[in-house]
């Protein structure tokens, strides 16, 4: 039995160990926000937080979150409780089809955590393993320098603290 | 409230809903309405037509008739239809339309979204629907307030009346006593609210919150999933198979063949995945088992010199023109296959009952899509219910119903609800792809750079029989097999031999004005299914030719915008799209490194043209900075508008930088984003947008992005380096 926190909630999975954490979370737990685009680790569709750190999870096996915390876009904000990212989301109208964008913002909540005040450069560097085929690349940007370079401020710690 | 339940029962019988409300109109022109709208009406909805509901408590729920595939076609609609009904979009509930003929595309007479006509061919109707709906309501209010209704206005979804404001809802069950008032007037355009202004997208928040649902996200209890294992070769059968293996892997529940393949049912998609990892099929070789890329190129270049072509359309006299000219260009340009990889492969979840199937999934053509299952499970049309759900991507992929005819076939050998599930490698290596092309280009001008003749032929696979050999069953549900093989074959040879598929041709002559030309085709198709893939013809035709207008510019020392501009004297639309984008490219001041290239191209009734800033580094094309004029007519949502043409934009870098699909052996090399790389944040450059200001109809706007980009980066690319690329992707030696 493979027990984690799942959106600061304690949960166990008895199947077989070596299943990815993506289809484990989305059948098990019936969490759908999280997208399968490759199966491969190379369009980051199915970005989740693993303590903190965005990661694939369409390879990676659940064994591996044994005992540590797992957040998922569900975790990350709601429409009644945003993320600033995700109102940032919105006000870019950042999404076309929107199937990747979960992952995207998941990518980006890792990035504003780690760096608050990320850089173009900084973004482009961590988002560049996740892939939009509508090629919104533009405003994801824009939505995120919006909210690193935010005169509120961002409290980092408030948002994982959640999860 | 006794008279409200007894009116709303009469209604109920009359309409034969069960849950309530009244179904009294059918908006659309040529629209049969044949039994009730797919519509769940709440129980105290009122549905005026097959667009719009409004309940006592004034939602206002409008069934949007086209996919939204991310081209955001809810809002784009939603505010068409608000604007008349002036009901603001962002304050509606935006519904998918269940399939029902109400819902037609009125230029496809299917239900079905495609060919970027949806704002162009629902904005008049859908004003319509919305002012009739307005008109209804004020009727509604007169009688009930006892005031003439000229004295009444009405603003955001109240009726005005002096200081008071009585909500739209307060009049909904006297209105559904009233007849439909039809050709109510419409608005002005100087008094649009909501056309024409930015809002945000209907499903921005739903999309930012992963609440959004998508074909993938279906979960019925009990449901199992499957995959299947496809040929190597397209359309190759399987001769034996040996799943002794698979059978006894962990969840395995079934394995059955079915058209396409052999498909593993699973109790989840993991297992199923494992398992048919353990299956061996020994596949038959088909007439593409022995056909690779160079094979392809090599055949489509000896069609085009062989000089044996159908003529599509011609003009003047253009070998009179060429005798008499004194400089004659001719050349050759090549474009790959290229397939469309949706980030949400296809899948589809099928539940079929005693009482009739119920499908989840994400399709361009619903109405095709019903069709199909009608014909393959036997159940009566209005048995059988679609949820189209959001469509993780499109971009002409989701037009074919491979995914539909596979989960229909599999929920048929089971008794469970089943999800099938494609992997990216079935995505990429199964597809249907945007054909190869070869296009040949002969072309002079006059010394101040206007065409005297223009002569445009290609050679490749057709799209549009390939594409209804997988459509028609579904579009002509009742008609036998036999019959169907029959007309398709008959589509087949038409195009091979008599006449030209527009799709193969389109857009090799219609930009510019030419006196003199002709444009033919010569059909070679190897066997790899063929579909519409964002842009369709124009995606290759477009590099053709606007790379053949800055090589006549350069052999004529002319400045390619000013050459463009001679050949669009009478086409004053783009020219001022041309005209536009000239003035912007000569007012740029961009690092020596830098280089501008410049193209235009006129599809879907939409002129765009692009000005792309490219440096090429150790033979690496770096595109910076594209910059986009657009004349799509009215601009519904230009916020939308610019989001389409940074994504087209995208889209074909993709395409000009890295797409290929390639064959070796008859099968697809490309399996997965590492050898099908798809445009990153860290590849993707800058996009401005100028939107002309207009207030003619709207025209195309989600795949009039597409054409321009590759001939705009490969001008650039040629006056960086002085290498003129002329095939797709742009590789520099």
């Amino acid at each position: 039995m493979i027990t984690f926190s799942l959106n600061g909630d304690s949960v166990s999975f008895t199947g077989d160990p070596n299943t990815p954490l993506l289809w484990v979370i989305r059948d098990e737990f019936k969490l759908k926000g999280s997208k399968f685009g490759c199966g491969a680790g190379l369009c980051g569709a199915c970005t989740m937080h693993l303590d903190g750190s965005a990661i694939k999870t369409c390879v990676l096996p659940v064994a591996a979150a044994a005992d540590k915390a797992v957040t998922t876009i569900e975790g990350l904000g709601n429409p009644e409780a945003l993320h600033p990212l995700q109102s940032a989301w919105v006000e870019h109208n950042v999404p076309q089809c929107g199937y990747c964008q979960s992952g995207q913002i998941m990518a980006a909540a890792a990035l504003i955590a780690e760096k608050p005040g990320a850089s173009g450069d900084d973004i482009d560097q961590a988002m560049s393993g996740n892939i939009c085929r509508c090629g919104c690349y533009p405003r994801i940007k824009a939505a995120i320098l919006s909210v690193a370079g935010s005169p509120l401020g961002y409290d980092a710690t408030a948002v994982e603290a959640r999860s | 409230m006794s008279n409200q339940t007894l009116s709303r029962r009469h209604f109920l019988k009359t309409s034969g809903l069960i849950g309530g409300g009244v179904v009294v109109a059918v908006a659309l022109p040529g629209c049969a309405f044949q039994g009730p709208h797919p519509i769940e009406v709440a129980d105290s909805g009122f549905v005026p037509n097959a667009f719009l509901q409004i309940t006592p408590d004034n939602d206002v729920i409008f069934y949007c008739p086209s996919d939204e595939m991310g081209q955001g076609i809810r809002t784009g609609l939603a505010t068409i239809v608000g604007e008349e009904l002036d009901v603001d979009p962002a304050t509606m509930l935006v519904k998918a339309a269940g399939s029902h003929e109400d819902y037609n595309n009125p230029e496809f007479g299917v239900q079905g979204t495609g060919g970027s006509n949806a704002v162009r061919v629902f904005y008049e109707p859908l004003r319509q629907v919305g002012a009739d709906t307005r008109a209804l309501l004020l009727n509604a209010a007169s009688l009930e307030l006892g005031i003439p209704s000229d004295q009444l206005r009405t603003d955001r979804g109240f009726v005005i009346v002096g200081d008071n404001r009585y909500p739209y809802g307060d009049f909904v069950e006297t209105a559904s006593t009233l007849e439909m008032p039809v050709a109510s007037p419409l608005k002005a355009p100087s008094d649009f609210q909501y056309i024409g202004a930015d809002a945000p997208r209907i499903d921005a928040l739903a999309k930012a919150t992963g609440t959004a649902s998508f074909g993938i996200d279906a979960d019925l209890p009990g449901m199992v999933y499957a995959v299947v294992v496809r040929p190597p070769v397209a359309g190759a059968k399987a001769l034996k198979y040996d799943d002794s293996a698979a059978r006894v892997a962990p969840g395995v529940q079934a394995i059955v063949p079915v058209s396409s393949g052999i498909a593993v049912i699973a109790e989840g998609y993991w297992q199923a995945n494992q398992a048919a990892k353990k299956l061996t099929v020994v596949w038959e070789e088909n007439a593409l088992s022995a056909v690779t890329s160079q094979q392809v190129r090599r055949d489509l270049k000896t069609a085009l010199d062989a000089d044996d072509d159908t003529e599509s359309t011609h003009e003047g006299d253009p070998n009179k023109a060429f005798a008499a000219a004194d400089m004659i260009l001719e050349t050759d340009y090549y474009a790959p296959f290229l397939a469309h990889a949706p980030m949400e492969p296809l899948n589809a979840t099928l539940h079929i009952t005693e009482d009739g199937a119920e499908l989840w999934t994400g399709v361009q053509f619903v109405g095709a899509a019903q069709g199909v299952l009608e014909r393959l499970t036997g159940l009566p049309r209005g048995d059988i219910k679609i949820h189209n759900q959001f469509l993780g991507g499109g971009f002409g992929r989701r037009a074919t119903l491979s995914h539909i005819v596979e989960v229909a076939e599999i929920a048929m050998s089971i008794d469970k609800p089943v999800q099938l599930l494609w992997s990216r490698e079935d995505d990429l290596r199964h597809g249907f792809y945007r054909p190869a092309a070869m296009m040949k280009i002969k072309a002079t001008t006059d010394e101040e750079g206007r065409v005297t003749a223009w002569q445009a032929r290609r050679s490749g696979a057709n799209i549009t029989a390939q594409t209804m050999k997988n459509a028609l069953p579904g579009v002509l549900p009742s008609m036998p097999t036999s019959l169907l093989n029959g007309l398709v074959g008959v589509m087949d040879y038409v195009f091979d031999n008599w006449a030209v598929d527009g799709s193969s041709v389109e857009g090799l002559h219609e930009t510019y004005s030419l006196p003199n030309y002709r444009v033919s085709h010569a059909s070679v198709d190897h066997g790899l299914p063929t579909t519409f893939w964002r842009s369709v013809g124009h995606s290759y035709t477009s590099f053709a030719v606007e790379s053949m207008m800055d090589e006549l510019a350069e052999a004529r020392q002319i400045d390619p915008v000013a050459l463009r501009l001679k050949n669009l004297e009478d086409k004053p639309r783009m020219q001022n799209v041309v005209a536009q984008a000239g003035k912007l490219m000569a007012d740029m001041s961009v690092p020596e490194t830098h280089h501008l290239g410049f193209a235009a191209h006129s599809s879907f009734g939409t002129d765009v043209a692009q000005i792309a800033e490219v440096s090429v580094t150790n033979g690496n094309i770096r595109v910076h900075k594209v910059t986009c004029v657009v004349d799509c007519g009215l601009a519904v949502n230009p916020d939308i508008v610019r989001a389409q043409l940074e994504g087209a934009v995208m889209f074909a870098l993709t395409a000009t930088l890295y797409g290929q699909i390639d064959l070796d052996g008859g099968a697809v090399v490309q399996s997965n984003f590492h050898n099908y790389p798809i445009l990153r944040m860290n590849e993707s450059p800058a996009v401005d947008v100028v939107i002309i200001n207009s207030d003619t109809p709207p025209t195309g706007i989600g795949e009039p992005g597409v054409p321009p980009l590759a001939p705009a980066v490969a001008n650039a690319v040629y006056r960086a380096t002085g290498q003129r690329l002329r095939d797709l992707p742009l590789q520099l030696t």
